[in-house]
């Protein structure tokens, strides 16, 4: 065979393994709240993205003008303290997708996105599907 | 109506196109693809026409415009989503049809314009089989329509309202241009897949074919530059993020086709030049195209984690069995051709420009391999593993950093560079004064901005850069003998010097800041004041606009927050941008009630830099129009 093809070949297989190898080291994962607190060390975690439904009666504001509410998937619930752009239409029972990390079992934010049924439903994948969380 | 009328069109479109593929009368074949080129066109008005006058029994009208929707954007819808999109694609394709058998049919066999027609009839069927834009509404939604028939003179129901577009692709009229000039470039790089594939089909190696592919790689390319530069700007201008650039997969899969087709155009020179790398250049030649068709099929299927891949549906199987078809017919045409890839000559100097071009290459390629595999790797592990994930932009920036830096390095010797061995000694006595004037400010600015070493080197490499090309641009101005391919390239380069100096001037320097304050305080950010006035409400038929004046060495501006109604997509924080030449004030509106407002204040550097060097490459195109004019 053509020694160029091998090196080329040889050189193909060598970026791809060190990408590879790089980008699993990159990675933010997408959990529910049940979920977290089975795979991950909820007393101080790396950034993560967690999903779920906001609670009932849980949202507050705080004097500087943070938002706390609650999340659950149903089983787990979560404290939120979100410090970001709060879309129009985050309201209870409704589905987020919130970008952040764990300190103490809360859950520091500061990315939301907020879920929809009908038109936008691959943003967020489809095995994540958090109206199938719904009661 | 109008529905039947689009749908009847689109069949006569098909059946037009498949005449044209059995056709061999060379001026039947012309008729044709004027008469395919046309219909599509036709296509085009109908849709624009049923969106102007709210035609809400045509599905994709009902569910993509509203009756509030402002004019311009209700021309824009028409590309706002996949099926509209579509039509677009396909009146430009036929376009370029007859721009290809205009300019760059060379011969009169048949093959290419059978592959051509082949590609065209494949995006048609999409439009008539799967989902087209003129579908027309038989249920419908609470809003917009819920299912459609593709059939023509159904019994249609109409809804009040439409749904109206997504909010970020009608805030801004950027963002109405931009996906039309992405679309040139995409769908220009179907000319060389053509070129090549066609001459490798029968087996016409004798001729020129990489000169004609590389020429026809041009436009498309300055397209693509344009088109990522517009999506980059708008992101910036509009969307209040504070960046331009976040390595989401839609920006990744329209990277990867630039930067195929910029290792192209030079790799193409080596094979003109020195008849070396014949198989590479066949292969870049079909890959920029069938990049392009991944990346409608990563963004348009819903395969991936992204604010942008706001479609669904079934075109997902039909573009993978689409890029399957092209790749292995591809495959086929260069695999009939071995023994011609094996005439490829060896490079013969080892410092000389073709060695430079395939250091080129070998970064450029490498850097597409890197993206690729940071866009799908989160697919293949939540096939392999069941869970979701994301590649942050550490994995992008790292990797693909470093290489830029590189390839600025090569720029600088592009000004003077020769088929035989470079001497670098001459090289170096000859650019002494370049290398420390460079060396100089180098040391001056890194000293100014506190740079790391990598800063530091990469500052270095892209002053010298500038200088260099700007030099020999006037030097060489008087000896008017030059290629406008040359004066291109040079520009070309010249442009990303100087958007390397932006880039990493905003990489380095920027911060950010927030502040919760309320009407009348004033706010020292950077060694400004700001003055934050009393916010007001504007109400328009599609959206409210809450306006928050800033006013700053007695120049206002307005932060605002845009809250679209008919909508479901969260609102949109537009930024107010002080801008100089060295950096940009950016303020957005974080949270805002009657008595509190929280801002984000951010000091970003050199954005202006960066745009001026990204049209400065656009502008490449000049010399290289003035040159065929001659």
């Amino acid at each position: 065979m053509n020694k160029n093809f091998v090196l080329i070949l040889l050189g193909i297989s060598l970026v791809t393994y060190s990408s590879i190898q790089i980008a699993s080291n990159n990675t933010i994962f997408y959990y529910t709240t049940s979920e977290a607190f089975e795979n991950i060390d909820v007393s101080q975690s790396e950034r993560i993205k967690l999903g779920g439904f906001v609670e009932v009666n849980s949202i507050s504001k705080t004097p500087n003008a943070e938002t706390k509410f609650t999340i659950t998937d149903g089983n787990k619930k979560v404290g939120i303290v979100f410090d970001g752009f709060i879309p129009e239409l985050f309201q209870e029972e409704m589905g987020v997708i919130l970008d952040g990390y764990f300190i103490n079992q809360v859950f520091y934010s500061d990315d939301m996105l907020v879920k929809h049924d009908n038109e936008y439903i691959s943003e967020d994948g489809q095995s994540y599907d958090v109206e199938n969380y719904s009661e | 109506m109008i529905s039947s009328i689009g749908l009847i069109i689109s069949w006569l479109c098909l059946l037009n196109l498949i005449i044209l593929l059995v056709s061999s009368n060379k001026f039947r074949i012309q008729l044709l693809i004027r008469l395919n080129l046309l219909l599509n066109f036709l296509l085009f008005c109908i849709l624009e026409i049923a969106l102007f006058i709210d035609d809400f029994s045509i599905s994709y009208v009902a569910n993509y415009s509203a009756k509030s929707t402002p004019p311009v954007y209700k021309f824009a819808s028409l590309w706002g989503s996949l099926d509209g999109s579509i039509l677009l694609w396909n009146l430009v394709l036929g376009a370029y049809f007859l721009i290809y058998i205009k300019y760059y049919k060379k011969n009169t066999n048949n093959s290419d314009i059978k592959i051509f027609t082949t590609i065209i009839i494949f995006f048609t069927s999409y439009t008539i089989f799967s989902s087209s834009p003129f579908a027309g509404c038989v249920e419908l939604a609470s809003v917009g329509c819920q299912s459609s028939s593709l059939l023509p003179f159904q019994d249609l129901v109409s809804s009040l309202e439409g749904r109206g577009p997504n909010p970020l692709l009608q805030n801004h009229p950027l963002m109405a241009i931009h996906p039309p000039i992405l679309y040139f470039g995409y769908i220009g790089l179907v000319l060389p897949f053509v070129i090549t594939t066609s001459y490798f089909f029968r087996k016409d190696t004798s001729s020129n074919w990489v000169q004609l592919a590389s020429d026809s790689t041009f436009y498309p390319w300055l397209f693509l530059t344009a088109g990522i530069t517009l999506g980059a700007a708008w992101s910036y201008e509009v969307l209040g993020w504070g960046g331009y650039w976040a390595w989401d997969p839609v920006e990744n899969v329209s990277f990867i086709p630039w930067l195929l087709a910029t290792a192209f155009l030079h790799s193409s020179k080596t094979q003109v030049n020195e008849s070396a790398l014949l198989n590479w250049n066949y292969f870049l030649g079909g890959l920029m195209f069938l990049s392009t068709i991944f990346g409608t099929f990563i963004t348009r299927s819903g395969v991936l984690i992204s604010v942008h891949a706001f479609s669904n549906g079934n075109i997902g199987v039909f573009l993978l069995s689409g890029l399957a078809f092209f790749t292995l017919f591809f495959l086929y045409s260069g695999s009939k051709n071995i023994k011609y890839f094996s005439t490829s000559k060896k490079i013969k100097y080892i410092f000389g420009k073709s060695s430079f071009f395939i250091a080129n290459n070998i970064l450029l390629f490498v850097s597409a391999l890197i993206v690729f595999i940071g866009t799908i790797y989160p697919i293949f592990y939540e096939t392999l593993y069941q869970r979701q994930l994301t590649i942050g932009r550490t994995f992008f920036d790292i990797l693909i950093g470093p290489i830029l830096i590189m390839l600025i390095f090569l720029m600088i010797f592009s000004t003077k560079i020769t088929i035989k061995n470079i001497n670098f000694n001459r090289w170096l006595q000859t650019n002494l004064k370049i290398i420390n004037s460079s060396l100089i400010s180098t040391i001056f600015f890194s000293y100014v901005y506190q740079l790391n070493y990598l800063s530091i080197l990469s500052l270095f490499g892209s002053t010298m850069l500038v200088i260099t090309v700007l030099l020999n641009l006037v030097q060489e101005k008087r000896l008017h003998k030059i290629k406008g391919s040359y004066w291109s390239g040079q520009i070309a380069h010249l442009g990303i010097g100087l958007f390397a100096v932006g880039l990493l001037l905003n990489v380095s320097q920027s911060y950010s800041d927030e502040f919760i304050t309320s009407e009348g305080s004033i706010i020292t950010f950077g060694n400004n004041n700001y003055m934050i006035e009393k916010s007001y409400e504007v109400r328009r038929d599609e959206k409210d606009v809450i306006n928050l004046p800033i006013k700053s060495n007695d120049k206002y501006k307005n932060a605002s927050l845009n809250i679209f109604r008919n909508s479901s997509q969260q609102a949109i924080s537009s930024p107010a941008i002080f801008r100089d030449l060295e950096s940009d004030t950016y303020v957005t509106i974080k949270f805002i009630d009657a008595n509190s407002y929280k801002l984000i204040f951010r000091k970003n550097y050199g954005i202006l830099i960066m745009w001026m060097g990204l049209a400065l490459s656009t502008l490449s195109v000049i010399p290289r129009i003035r040159a065929n004019e001659k």
